[in-house]
């Protein structure tokens, strides 16, 4: 039995000599709270790579490099193609992409492509187009084309980003990195997924949550927005008759 | 100072939006229209999106017209019987309107029955009122007195069975044209957030006849009525009524309008109109425009389905 033990030991050893580090990590904020005045939140990300529980080194060896996925809630995102028919400018063409993210940042300590391939980074879902590549009615060809679109056009809302020199190394073995969540993030379940990465392989990963959640007199008003909208629509009615009225009697001579 | 909307789900500056809400409120004050036809165009150009913004736009087109609506009423300028027929027809032709509304939205053609709805409506509307307000000035300079109503002159409507007299108005004519305008106005105002004050005028001096003293009063009781419906069924339908976002173009607006009612006097009748209708073919225009010219980015995008 000891035997056997000791060969395993050395048998796991031989597969898994990458193992040998483990990551350490923290997030500044597990939650943003959204209140009237929310312009957005700065978060910091930051951690460091040490030897892993059972290793015989006392030193971690690099280089490494970080990279860190900020994925927000999905939700069901259509992109659409106008073209030119009769003289007018129409929406003909639309691809649906389910699941799709509503908020997608990479954060990494160097460019992309020189920390890794691209099918370890496709697979691992750290290149935005990879969340474009789930199965839809279309064929490939036209979710690829709409796919890249949709990144695109996520970009330019500042919702899907890529930041390359967003990860800092404080020393060989500690990070830390800066993320400005938008006013306009959506408000769910966060995933902060980070990767450490040694000569293209991923050597340790690690995941955390946050949420983005209206607190308050905001949380108040889009939860009765939903649950009593009978409720609610007669309030902005009588909101509005009110308002009406009180100016009408304010600025009366 | 930055608000942040939560039906909408960003932050908008508080100024901007009472800043645009008090500019129209001023317009709508001076010309008498509800000024959705401006206010939703320019809230779906700042980025709020446009089933958040035609749905909170109603809401603000019922304070805008509430103490307009008021101060007619003291002045016994509101034709209730009338305006009664109006609104109920006009909540039947909203419910359409807001279903109708849903649909093309998951269809991805909203965008563009807005802008043809636009374009076809204040295009004719602007048109008109242009051509009128221009030959009234010429006939005022060259000093020929016109008559402001033509009480004798009957037209086709005035033929349709089912007579209904509404007292206030001294009208004794056919209830079809009256629902059909109320339909049509519900269904056109619910799909593309306006109040309908701009074609309610014309129809209701031009078709039934209705005198000017009763005219204006009766035009914005109605679209107090049926916004005001139209708002709980998009709030109800839609789940898309921001109450921050239409408060605060509520408090811009209503403050607006006293100041443009006040400038209004300075004005003339037709050279009011000449001055609305310039500004309605001015929106036409622009709704035209971005159907022909090529766009900027021929890809959108959007979110399908009621959020949560």
């Amino acid at each position: 039995m000891r035997r056997f033990c000791a060969i395993a030991a050395v048998l796991l050893a031989l597969v898994l000599p990458a193992q040998a580090e483990r990551l350490v990590s923290q997030l500044s904020n597990d939650s943003v709270e959204i209140t009237s005045s929310f312009d957005g939140e700065r978060m910091t990300f930051f951690g460091s790579i040490a030897p892993d529980a059972g290793s015989p080194d006392k030193f971690v060896t690099g280089p490494f490099q970080v990279v860190i996925t900020i994925v927000g809630p999905t939700q069901v995102r259509v992109a659409r193609e106008k073209t030119h028919n009769f003289g007018v400018w129409l929406n003909t063409e639309q691809v649906q992409f389910k699941d799709f993210p509503s908020y997608f940042h990479v954060l990494s300590s160097a460019r992309l492509t020189d920390i890794s391939d691209i099918t370890t980074l496709t697979t691992n879902a750290i290149l935005p187009e990879s969340h474009t590549l789930t199965a839809n009615d279309t064929d490939w060809w036209k979710t690829a084309v709409f796919g890249r679109e949709l990144v695109r056009l996520m970009t330019e809302q500042g919702l899907f980003g890529v930041q390359e020199n967003g990860v800092n190394f404080l020393s060989d073995n500690f990070y830390s990195a800066r993320l400005t969540l938008p006013s306009n993030a959506p408000p769910g379940a966060y995933l902060a997924q980070t990767y450490v990465f040694k000569n293209g392989e991923i050597i340790a990963r690690k995941s955390e949550g946050f949420s983005v959640r209206k607190i308050g007199f905001e949380r108040f008003l889009a939860l009765s927005a939903v649950q009593q909208p009978l409720l609610y629509g007669l309030i902005c009615v009588i909101l509005a008759l009110f308002t009406g009225w009180l100016g009408g009697v304010v600025f009366r001579r | 100072m930055q608000i942040y909307l939560p039906i909408a789900e960003l932050s908008v500056n508080l100024f901007f939006l009472v800043g645009i809400g008090g500019a129209v409120g001023f317009l709508s004050g001076l010309f008498g229209v509800g000024g959705g036809f401006l206010l939703t165009p320019l809230l779906i150009f700042s980025g709020v999106p446009a089933s958040v913004a035609v749905a909170s736009v109603t809401g603000q087109v019922v304070a805008a017209s509430t103490s307009g609506a008021l101060s007619h009423y003291r002045r016994g300028g509101i034709d209730l019987h009338l305006a009664m027929y109006l609104v109920l027809s006009g909540i039947l032709g909203a419910v359409g309107g807001v279903a109708v509304f849903a649909m093309l939205r998951d269809a991805g053609q909203l965008d563009l029955v807005i802008s043809v709805g636009f374009l076809v409506l204040l295009g004719s509307v602007g048109v008109l009122m242009l051509v009128e307000s221009t030959r009234s000035l010429l006939k005022a300079r060259k000093g020929i007195v016109v008559r402001e109503r033509l009480p004798n002159q009957h037209n086709w409507i005035h033929g349709l069975p089912m007579r209904v007299r509404f007292k206030k108005s001294r009208l004794y004519i056919s209830v079809l044209p009256v629902l059909g305008i109320g339909l049509f106005i519900g269904f056109v105002g619910s799909l593309l957030g306006i109040g309908g004050g701009f074609i309610m005028v014309p129809a209701l001096v031009y078709l039934l006849r209705v005198p000017g003293s009763m005219v204006i009063g009766t035009s914005l009781a109605q679209v107090v009525a049926m916004m005001a419906a139209t708002t709980m069924l998009h709030a109800v339908q839609s789940q898309s009524v921001d109450i921050m976002l239409a408060f605060c173009l509520m408090v811009g607006g209503t403050v607006g309008a006293q100041f443009g009612a006040s400038a209004g006097k300075y004005l003339r009748g037709e050279q009011l109109r000449g001055l609305l209708a310039l500004l309605v073919l001015a929106v036409a225009i622009r709704f035209g425009l971005s159907l022909v010219l090529t766009p900027s980015d021929v890809f959108s995008m959007a979110v399908q389905g009621i959020r949560q």
